[in-house]
Order: structure tokens, then C-alpha cells, then sequence
């Protein structure tokens, strides 16, 4: 089970008339983010975090949890309070954020003994557990599984499994249309004055687009039509790519661009991308080969770049480079990017991987 | 009494543009980044309408040309991009495109006018950069296509002469050089904008296209 932290603002999970909420906790969302990229709404009002990283990261849960803590509640104004809490399994935890409680490793079921048996959110379970005197969930938990299978149905092994601390996830825990709600919300929030057709729908221009495509399609083959679709990663090659028009690749969400990578080449970013590898050659002043060294410094100053043997411009200047080892967990990959600015103005992206140049981007 | 003496029967041509929906000025208007606004005699783009853009690689021309999608693609109009082998797509998103809404057809093979001409139908503002030749009666034909439509048809070429029939808005990039402190941090862009529908003196703006995130602003 992974071990969660929770936070729980109290004032934000109803959504009043205003429709206040949804939009307040959105911003919480957005500081938490900003804080450990994996915050994920549970609820309205409630979120929770994988613990591993950022408090390793900030120096323990204790610190962690105070972190938090201080960076949501300036944004709840004065009626509202966050707590925060940890433990593992995401049910355990938003008991912990309730009574503001960090529960050690493994000693869940310890703490999940006392709380009362209606926290399952199973009303006919509860009720029946009451009329035989299992009150808390320690004391159904005692039940043997199998007799609890045999007794009340699968549905109720799950919530045995949960209140023994051997499972963290309940059916109805995590609140879709909520989140459904939120992300509403936020989109509602962004975009401005949207294009309209007469009566108020935005479905025309979206329908005539997607007809030309198709037909577009059925002449140049399929792949001839394509969308962009943004993803992670550090160079501008990696975050990028164009898939072809109506695939599925296109509606699953990608690795989260907006989640940070470090090292990732800043903006602005080169206007063309080749997605052919292109290999160039760049020479200093002898017609030399310039290759960057284990240290990541250039071999010599570069004064030439070379598309074709023969055919070249001369370098002005050039920025970089910029190592980059990355996945050496598994198939490594070392290079190094730079920019050169050649003395007709162009100015490109090169890339050393296996001990030559490639052309990466064109600044156009 | 009447306006027009009816002594003869409307030819169909006539009762299509009389039975065409009109609409306000405004809703004529594509909108553009403010940066631009300047360049075009209506701050905006006009449906129907040929822009150019002409720019020796390096000067930014592609930005130049995708960044007229930027602000129709954030008010929900749809673009195309078509014969842009390897369009830059995080370049477009620091632009401030909204990438849902571009089409792109990188190698239309041969086929670009046909594929132009198709798109003419669906989007809102097509950009393309033709092949080295295009024949006169090849433009002609996507100018009168994109007229009817009322689409924003968008070229890249080099050099102005490459497209052989006069636009109504020529930008041309005069100049253009980069500001490198340790990396390439933004590069200044002198753009003219000359054409028919431009009155009097050439409109030029100085812009710095991308600058430091990417986007577009004005010098100054």
C-alpha cells in the first residue's frame, strides 16, 4: 500500500450556490502541485500525495505535512482550516488528515481500530455490525475473512479487507462527479471568449474541421493527417509529438507537461523540429571534428558548421553545451545540446549523441 | 419606386450573393496577438484575405506564420498547417497556440493545392508553405477558394516575388538578429507590411519573435 499524505480543508468540500468552492480548491490543488507534482484531487476538499518523495525531499513527514499546511491555508481565507495527515492507504489517510494525525509505518490497523464502523460509508453493513455489537472497526476487523465472505458478500470483504489496513481503496471513496465538477471548473476558467455559432453552440466549427480531416484522410492515406500532442521530457524533440488524426493516443493523457523536468532546455524553443535524424558536422578552425569530452566542455572553439561535406556557413557564436544523462536506471542515454548562431543569422539546435552532431531544431 | 428596375430575372450568381449571409464588420475580423495588430489595416485579420509572409531562413518567418494562429486558435477557430515538414509543436505552445485546435498535414507529397483546397473548407485560417514553383493559375484558384470561404489563407515563402499573385497583406521580415547571453534568449524581428489593402506608407513594427518564453511581444 502507498503511503499517502492527505490534506483536508473542511470549508471546501461542499459546494456552496456561489460555486465558490470548486474554484478555491482548484488553486489549493494548483499550490499543493507546485509543492509535489503528484497531488491529486481525492475529493473536494480533500487531496492526497505519495509521501516518499517530497518528504525525503523536504526532510521528513513532520516537515512535510507543516509545509503543507502553511502553503494552503492563506488560501482558504479566515473561516476555513486545512489538516493534514499521513498513513497508508488512501482510507487511512483521510482519517489521519481528520484528526491531524501522522500514523507511523505499518501501525494502520492499530490506528484504524477505534473509529467507528459507519467511516466504511456501507450504511447496511454498519447496521448490521451495530445490532451485533461491532461497533468499531477493530472489532470487524477481528472477523475471519472468510466468515465475513460467507456472511455479507464480496462487497464487504472489500471494506474488511480496508479496516484491517490491508487494503486502502473504497468504492466510494474518491468522489468522480466531484472531480468531474473541478476539472469543469478549471477548464471554464481558462479559455475566454470561445468562438460561438448562432444559438450558443461551439460544436459547428469542431464537426466542419473533423469532416475535412476525414476526407482529407481518405485521400492521403491514413498518418497523412496528424495532431500534436505535448508530453514530458527535456529536449524539444522529446516533449513533442505528432500523432495521427482520430488515434486513441491523442485522448490518453500523455506523461504530465506541465510537471516539472529538471534540466529541461528553457524557452524559446527551435520552430522547426527535423524528425528525420539529421547528421551534421562541426569543425573549429584546423577542419577539425569539435566533440564534446567526458566533462562536457567542447574539444575546441567551433568556427564552421557543415550540413553537407563542402557546404557549410561559419560560426558567430554558439551557447552551451548542456550534458544531459538521463535514464541510468535503464537504457542510458548521454548528450549534450548547443546552440549555434551561424554568421547569416541562422540560428539551430545541435545535439552530441554518440560522438557526432545532429541537427535537433531550427530557430525560423 | 423600386431600388432596382426588376426588367430581367436575377442570374443565379446574383441571387447566391443576395441570399449570402451578411454579417457585422466584426464577426469579418479574425483576431491577432496585440504585437501584431499594428501591421494589419483592421488589427485584425479579414476573413477571406491572403497574407505573405517572406523571410530568408533564420529570420523567423515560421514564427512569424504560426503565430497568426495564436490568438484564433484560443477563440476556438480552427487552423491548418500544411507542407511544414517538422513544425516546431512546443515552439507553436510557447506561441500561444492552442495546439486542440491545428490540423497539420507535414508532407502533403505533390499534393498541396488539393490538400490547401480541402482544408479551405474546414478551418478557419490555413498557413502553408508552398513548394519552390507555384503556378500563377494554382494561386489564383486557392485566392478566389479562400475568398468564397472566408478563410485566412496564410503563405510562407522566401522571397515576396515566390507567390505569383499580389495578397492583400505582405509581412516581410527586413531584419532580424538574436540576443544571446549564455543562451539564445530572444531574437528582434523588423517586420513591413506592405499590400493592397495597405493605404499610404508601409506599416513596420518591431517585434521580438520568440522572446525570453517564448511568445511574441513588442520592442519598446
Amino acid at each position: 500500500m502507498v503511503r499517502l499524505v492527505v490534506a483536508w480543508c473542511p470549508s471546501l468540500s461542499r459546494e456552496g450556490p456561489q460555486g465558490e468552492e470548486p474554484r478555491r480548491f482548484a488553486d489549493v490543488l494548483d499550490a499543493a502541485t507546485e509543492l509535489a507534482p503528484f497531488a491529486r484531487p481525492v475529493r473536494l476538499g480533500v487531496l492526497a500525495i505519495p509521501s516518499k518523495g517530497p518528504s525525503r525531499f523536504f526532510g521528513g513527514e513532520a516537515a512535510f505535512v507543516e509545509l503543507l499546511e502553511r502553503t494552503i491555508a492563506p488560501l482558504l481565507g479566515e473561516a476555513g482550516h486545512v489538516r493534514a495527515g499521513v498513513a497508508d492507504g488512501l482510507f487511512a489517510a483521510v482519517l489521519a488528515a481528520r484528526a491531524s494525525v501522522l500514523v507511523p509505518a505499518g501501525a494502520t490497523p492499530e490506528f484504524l481500530a477505534p473509529w467507528s464502523i459507519a467511516t466504511l460509508r456501507a450504511p447496511d453493513l454498519a447496521a448490521t455490525c451495530e445490532r451485533l455489537g461491532l461497533r468499531t472497526l477493530g472489532r470487524f476487523a477481528r472477523l475471519e475473512e472468510a466468515r465475513v465472505l460467507e456472511r455479507f458478500g464480496l462487497d464487504a470483504v472489500r471494506c474488511h479487507r480496508v479496516a484491517r489496513g490491508v487494503d486502502g481503496e473504497l468504492p466510494g471513496l474518491r468522489d468522480h462527479a466531484a472531480l468531474r465538477r473541478l476539472d469543469e471548473v478549471r477548464r471554464r476558467d481558462r479559455p475566454r471568449d470561445v468562438q460561438r455559432g448562432f444559438f450558443g453552440e461551439h460544436a459547428g466549427a469542431d464537426a466542419r474541421a473533423a469532416a475535412a480531416a476525414q476526407r482529407l484522410e481518405r485521400q492521403l492515406g491514413v498518418g497523412a493527417v496528424s495532431v500534436a500532442r505535448l508530453g514530458g521530457g527535456r529536449a524539444p524533440d522529446d516533449r513533442a509529438a505528432l500523432v495521427p488524426w482520430g488515434s486513441a493516443d491523442v485522448e490518453r493523457p500523455g506523461r504530465d507537461h506541465v510537471a516539472p523536468w529538471p534540466g529541461r532546455l528553457p524557452a524559446p524553443s527551435p520552430s522547426s523540429v527535423p524528425s528525420r535524424t539529421l547528421s551534421v558536422a562541426l569543425l573549429d578552425v584546423h577542419g577539425a571534428r569539435v566533440t564534446v569530452g567526458a566533462s562536457g566542455l567542447l574539444s575546441a572553439q567551433p568556427v564552421r558548421l557543415e550540413f553537407e561535406p563542402g557546404r557549410g556557413r561559419g560560426v558567430a557564436a554558439h551557447c552551451g553545451p548542456w550534458p544531459m544523462a538521463e535514464r541510468w536506471w535503464g537504457v542510458s542515454r548521454r548528450r549534450a545540446h548547443l546552440q549555434v548562431l551561424c554568421d547569416d543569422g541562422l540560428a539551430v539546435l545541435l545535439r552530441a549523441e554518440r560522438s557526432r552532431w545532429w541537427l535537433t531544431g531550427i530557430y525560423d | 419606386m423600386f431600388a432596382s428596375a426588376p426588367s430581367r430575372t436575377a442570374t443565379p450568381a446574383e441571387l447566391a450573393t443576395a441570399i449570402r449571409p451578411t454579417a457585422p464588420a466584426a464577426t469579418r475580423l479574425l483576431p491577432v496577438v496585440d504585437p501584431l495588430r499594428t501591421l494589419f489595416p483592421d488589427g485584425a485579420l479579414r476573413r477571406g484575405a491572403t497574407v505573405v509572409v517572406a523571410g530568408t531562413p533564420g529570420m523567423g518567418a515560421t514564427s512569424l506564420g504560426l503565430v497568426l494562429l495564436a490568438a484564433t486558435s484560443s477563440t476556438g477557430h480552427w487552423g491548418a498547417v500544411v507542407g511544414l515538414d517538422d513544425p516546431g509543436v512546443v515552439a507553436m505552445a510557447e506561441l500561444g497556440v492552442d495546439l486542440r485546435r491545428v490540423v497539420f498535414v507535414p508532407r502533403p507529397r505533390g499534393m498541396w493545392a488539393a490538400v490547401v483546397a480541402e482544408l479551405l473548407e474546414g478551418v478557419d485560417v490555413v498557413v502553408v508553405r508552398p513548394p519552390a514553383r507555384v503556378a500563377h493559375t494554382a494561386a489564383r484558384r486557392l485566392l478566389a477558394r479562400a475568398r468564397d470561404r472566408a478563410v485566412v489563407l496564410v503563405v510562407l515563402v522566401e522571397h515576396r516575388d515566390d507567390w505569383p499573385t499580389p495578397p492583400d497583406v505582405t509581412l516581410e521580415l527586413t531584419d532580424a538578429a538574436w540576443h544571446a547571453t549564455g543562451r539564445l534568449v530572444a531574437r528582434r524581428v523588423d517586420v513591413r507590411a506592405t499590400g493592397r489593402r495597405v493605404v499610404g506608407r508601409p506599416r513596420r513594427a518591431s517585434l521580438w519573435l520568440p522572446e525570453v518564453q517564448g511568445a511574441v511581444t513588442a520592442v519598446g
